[in-house]
């Protein structure tokens, strides 16, 4: 076996081995590039959020409190499941999203009245691949989230492999180095411009 | 002849958006290792240092739009280009979003003092931003250039995918395996997909 037979087949197993993702990537970064269009497709008088429950609840939030322990005990005592993040809205007010791939949770806590309140999402077409293409990070408890984050790591060596093994590819092919060097090298000064005059 | 052609295009708009697909592929790696490439947040003043003050000769009444009013003190300054904002305390905080040179900008009306400051930038940082930077919402032609380049590589994703496999399915001795590895992770993610 030759490097350049090694090579091509690197960059077609590769390819399909990480398909899924590839395709996720790409559909996703649609509605991410193109928000108000698909925000108005939506438009259509129903809530993004509706009310699951209410009720009293009571757990401490200092102003410097650590809010990813008070946002897993929030979980925790909702009987959520998912990745979630915790955010201080205001100074009366912490919400805790908590998502799935097919479905997300809001809870919002009113500190002054001791209030919880838990709002599903409306399911989005948009969000459903948005939220797939913005899901990563090894800051979650469960080990299936850090799994889907070693899959991102794998993906972006595969993107890196990629076009190493198809730089490789070009320059092996003789007769097709001249036209390729002026399709990288407009590619590369397109980019370099852009960083300097963005 | 049109498998030629196809291969053609795979291959040149390969080489074409190449810096695009390194720089989307380091990006995503630092964001998912957000926690071990950037440090915890650090203070305001270690992250700006003042570059320049200037008397910016603008009228402006009340707490206008903050759009508006950035717009005409980033003229004024030189530094067109798209931005964010928000009145603070009186003041108009401009963040002009140069990929290269990130800069703040506090415009206070009243005194028409104008105070740039220049935000430290680490790789991670820079390459954060570059990935979230899409869409068409602002006002600058180059943005909108941006913008499009974005979709150019949204859509040259979808086309490698498409080239690629038919050039797969093209070669018969690569069929076999293709056809394993591809139907494996597609049921790895369809699990992924029902359990996350």
């Amino acid at each position: 076996m030759t490097f350049d037979y090694f090579n091509r087949r690197l960059h077609l197993y590769l390819a399909l081995s990480l398909l899924p993702w590839f395709l996720v990537y790409g559909l996703s970064s649609i509605p991410l590039s193109h928000g108000a269009y698909f925000n108005r497709l939506y438009e259509d008088g129903q809530p993004m959020w509706t009310l699951r429950f209410e009720r009293s609840y009571n757990v401490p939030v200092p102003d410097d409190a650590e809010l990813k322990t008070i946002g897993r005990r929030i979980v925790r005592d909702t009987g959520l499941t998912g990745a979630w993040g915790a955010y201080r809205q205001s100074a009366d007010e912490l919400h805790v999203f908590v998502y799935r791939f097919r479905h997300s949770v809001r809870v919002i806590y009113r500190i002054p009245e001791r209030k919880l309140r838990v709002e599903d999402a409306r399911f989005r077409w948009d969000h459903f691949f948005t939220g797939m293409h913005a899901r990563g990070g090894f800051d979650q408890d469960s080990w299936l989230d850090d799994f889907w984050a070693v899959v991102v790591d794998l993906f972006c060596v595969g993107l890196m492999l990629w076009v190493a093994s198809g730089l490789w590819m070009w320059w092996r092919a003789r007769g097709l180095r001249l036209w390729g060097a002026i399709a990288l090298g407009a590619g590369c000064a397109t980019f370099a411009l852009f960083l300097a005059a963005l | 002849m049109l498998s030629r052609l196809v291969r053609r295009v795979h291959m040149y708009l390969a080489l074409f958006l190449a810096p695009w697909v390194v720089m989307y592929a380091l990006s995503t790696l630092a964001m998912n290792h957000r926690g071990f490439f950037q440090p915890a947040q650090s203070s305001d003043e270690e992250r700006f240092q003042q570059d320049k003050q200037q008397i910016v000769p603008l009228e402006i009444a009340g707490e206008i739009a903050s759009a508006d009013a950035s717009r005409a003190v980033l003229d004024s300054l030189g530094l067109a280009g798209a931005f964010s904002a928000r009145w603070q305390n009186g003041l108009l905080v401009i963040h002009r979003n140069d990929p290269l040179a990130p800069r703040r900008i506090r415009f206070d009306p009243k005194t028409r003092l104008a105070t740039v400051e220049r935000e430290a930038l680490t790789a991670p940082m820079f390459l954060e931003r570059l990935h979230r930077r899409r869409g068409y919402q602002h006002d600058y032609t180059l943005e909108d250039t941006w913008a499009f380049s974005v979709d150019l590589f949204i859509a040259a994703m979808l086309f490698w995918a498409g080239s690629g496999l038919w050039m797969w399915w093209e070669m018969r001795t690569t069929r076999r395996l293709g056809l394993v590895l591809a139907f494996s992770t597609t049921a790895l993610f369809a699990i992924l997909l029902i359990v996350l």
